[in-house]
């Protein structure tokens, strides 16, 4: 056999080769912005990108992990506006501290909520979670009657709005969760469940994995993050509104689908998640720095990832000719040993 | 060689069952089945469709509990046996789909659900990704196979490998019974020798082992005994070298042909 180093190996695997295109994508982005607008490369800038995709980063991360499963939740969106408007008007009665931690607890809350029904009910999580969608934002409008909420203390937005080494607080937390994300998702054991229930959910079963408590902790933790994302974005700009993160969720799906995690669960990766959220945040602002009528941000964004998702699927045809052929050999009498 | 015959040990069976009977409904799906099953023996379970031998297996798995009758391991009646308790007894089925997870590799799929820990991160097990293959290759070369890239995922590969690597899943886990359900129904000619060998590999560590086949050239080929049904009940239980194509055949069709209409 021959020496394989780790850079070989990640180009063997499809989604090491996908995450450098993706990484090559980000790079040429950049450059080409860069031609036309030179501030772009600029630490600071780069910066204030990087504080623009966490939020969407840090529930991506989440989302990610759900969607390997073989899950998904669309309730985000409104789970984050419940979080925000809950946080920020507690902040007004309860030191900020808790009103963070609150907000998160709420968030892990609404992903249960969302868990026991996607079990019990055993209904596909998307219809389920497309009801919850509509509940929880109403209840977000209902406590705040339509309006957003103000008045917050200063202190509520330190975490929002706070910078360790320059670098602000929301994209160390991105960094630091999306370490802590790779390592659970690919070194670990619960991770690897996550990927046998998202590739074949009877096999995992049939292997004695406990499919219940895994969707539990699963959306449990989705749901903190959306919260953690929320209580960010509420500290941020100082205030919260019911209706913040409408459209959240299809964003972060988005991303996740073009960081090379399969719809159909059981592939994908926290570094392509990753790549894909930051493509998306380079171009966003890549458009509006060199002039372009933001509302085609839109249109770009939605052709990468209609591009990615054909590159994706003509690639898993040409696998699958392949192990046709592999079978072929194997049934054909000429073919013995 | 049949384990039935070695005079050195007196033959205990391994597993029982007396007087199985399950009903769907208002159809007897099987009807005072009484078999036992010796350690190293490969009982062969031929019938018809509807002649009971899934509904069998799935009682043996604890996926359906018998209406009547009961099931023993070794010296203990075994009560209330589901899916999980199966497991613990060391009962485990190959299944006709192949139970894997076609996204992950042969390694993470042998070792799906016992991944060896090299330690904890708070709530987090660490795989020990380097003993996990190891592992795998150990138990599938103890098999007699052997595979390139144990993290390639399964559903690049061959139908015999995936057959392999299925087997070799169960057979970690198995210490009283493995059950084979049409195992080389899907398989070309090749590597359906080689499951047959595999079979008798895992007979040869000492489980019991049933394989349902409609193949009788197979079942010839492997079983030390044969057991053949209809419609619910057990119509021949006898070795394999005490029996003929014409005997299976009539047992499991109720038509005889001519010389022997017993």
């Amino acid at each position: 056999m021959r020496p394989r180093t780790l850079a070989s190996t990640a180009w063997r695997t499809f989604a090491g080769r996908r995450n450098l295109g993706l990484l090559i994508t980000v790079l040429v982005v950049l450059l080409l912005v860069s031609l036309v607008s030179p501030q772009f490369l600029s630490i600071d800038n780069l910066l204030v990108i990087a504080l623009q995709v966490s939020f969407i980063g840090i529930a991506a991360l989440g989302m990610a992990c759900l969607i390997i499963s073989g899950n998904v939740d669309l309730s985000i969106g409104s789970q984050y506006a419940l979080c925000a408007v809950t946080a920020a008007m507690l902040a007004k009665t309860i030191p900020s501290p808790l009103a963070w931690i609150a907000g998160i607890a709420l968030g892990a809350m609404l992903g249960l909520i969302d868990a026991f029904m996607v079990w019990r009910i055993r209904i596909s999580p998307i219809i389920v979670t497309l009801g919850t969608l509509t509940i929880f934002r109403g209840i977000a409008l209902r406590v705040t009657n339509g309006f957003a909420v103000r008045g917050v203390p200063q202190v509520f937005s330190t975490l929002g709005r706070g910078r360790w080494l320059n670098v602000p607080v929301p994209v160390w937390m991105l960094a630091g969760l999306a370490m802590l994300a790779h390592v659970a998702l690919h070194s670990t054991k619960q991770g690897r469940h996550l990927f046998a229930f998202g590739g074949n959910p009877q096999a995992a079963e049939a292997a004695g994995i406990n499919g219940k408590g895994m969707v539990l902790t699963i959306f449990a933790a989705n749901g903190a993050l959306v919260g953690l994302s929320a209580v960010l974005a509420a500290s941020r700009f100082g205030t919260a509104a019911p209706t913040f993160g409408v459209g959240f969720e299809l964003d972060v799906i988005a991303a996740v689908i073009l960081g090379g995690v399969a719809f159909t669960g059981g592939e994908g990766t926290i570094v392509g998640v990753l790549l894909a959220v930051i493509l998306l945040g380079t171009i966003n602002s890549g458009l509006i720095s060199v002039g372009v009528d933001p509302h085609y941000a839109q249109v770009v964004k939605g052709a990468a990832l209609v591009m990615a998702v054909t590159l994706d699927q003509l690639a898993h045809e040409q696998q699958e000719r392949h192990r046709k052929k592999l079978a072929m050999q194997e049934r054909s009498p000429a073919a013995g040993t | 060689m049949n384990p039935r015959d070695s005079e050195a040990t007196p033959a205990k069976p391994l597993l029982r069952c007396t007087g199985i009977t399950k009903y769907f409904g208002g159809v007897r799906a099987l009807n005072a089945v009484s078999l036992d099953f010796m350690p190293g023996e490969i009982v062969a379970l031929v019938g018809d469709n509807g002649a009971g031998k899934s509904t069998l297996v799935k009682i043996f798995s604890g996926i359906y509990q018998p209406d009547e009758g009961s099931i023993w391991l070794g010296d203990s009646e075994v009560k209330h046996l589901n899916p999980q308790l199966a497991r613990e007894l060391g009962i485990e089925t190959v299944y006709q789909h192949l139970l894997l997870c076609d996204n992950l590799g042969a390694a993470a799929n042998l070792m799906l659900g016992r991944e060896p820990v090299s330690f904890r991160l708070g709530p987090f097990e660490i795989i020990d990704a380097k003993r996990s293959i190891e592992d795998a290759r150990r138990h599938l070369s103890e098999l007699g196979s052997a595979l390139d890239d144990l993290s390639q995922p399964v559903r690049q590969l061959s139908g015999g490998q995936r057959q392999a690597i299925a087997i070799a899943r169960v057979t970690v886990g198995a210490h009283s019974l493995i059950q084979f359900d049409e195992p080389t129904a899907a398989l070309g000619m090749r590597q359906t020798r080689a499951t047959l060998e595999l079979i008798q590999r895992v007979a040869a560590q000492g489980v019991a082992v049933i394989v349902i086949s409609h193949n009788l050239d197979e079942v010839f080929a492997v079983a030390h005994r044969i057991v053949a049904m209809r419609l619910g009940s057990v119509t021949l239980d006898a070795l394999a070298h005490q029996t003929s194509r014409e005997q299976v055949v009539a047992c499991m069709t109720g038509v005889s042909f001519g010389k022997d209409a017993s």
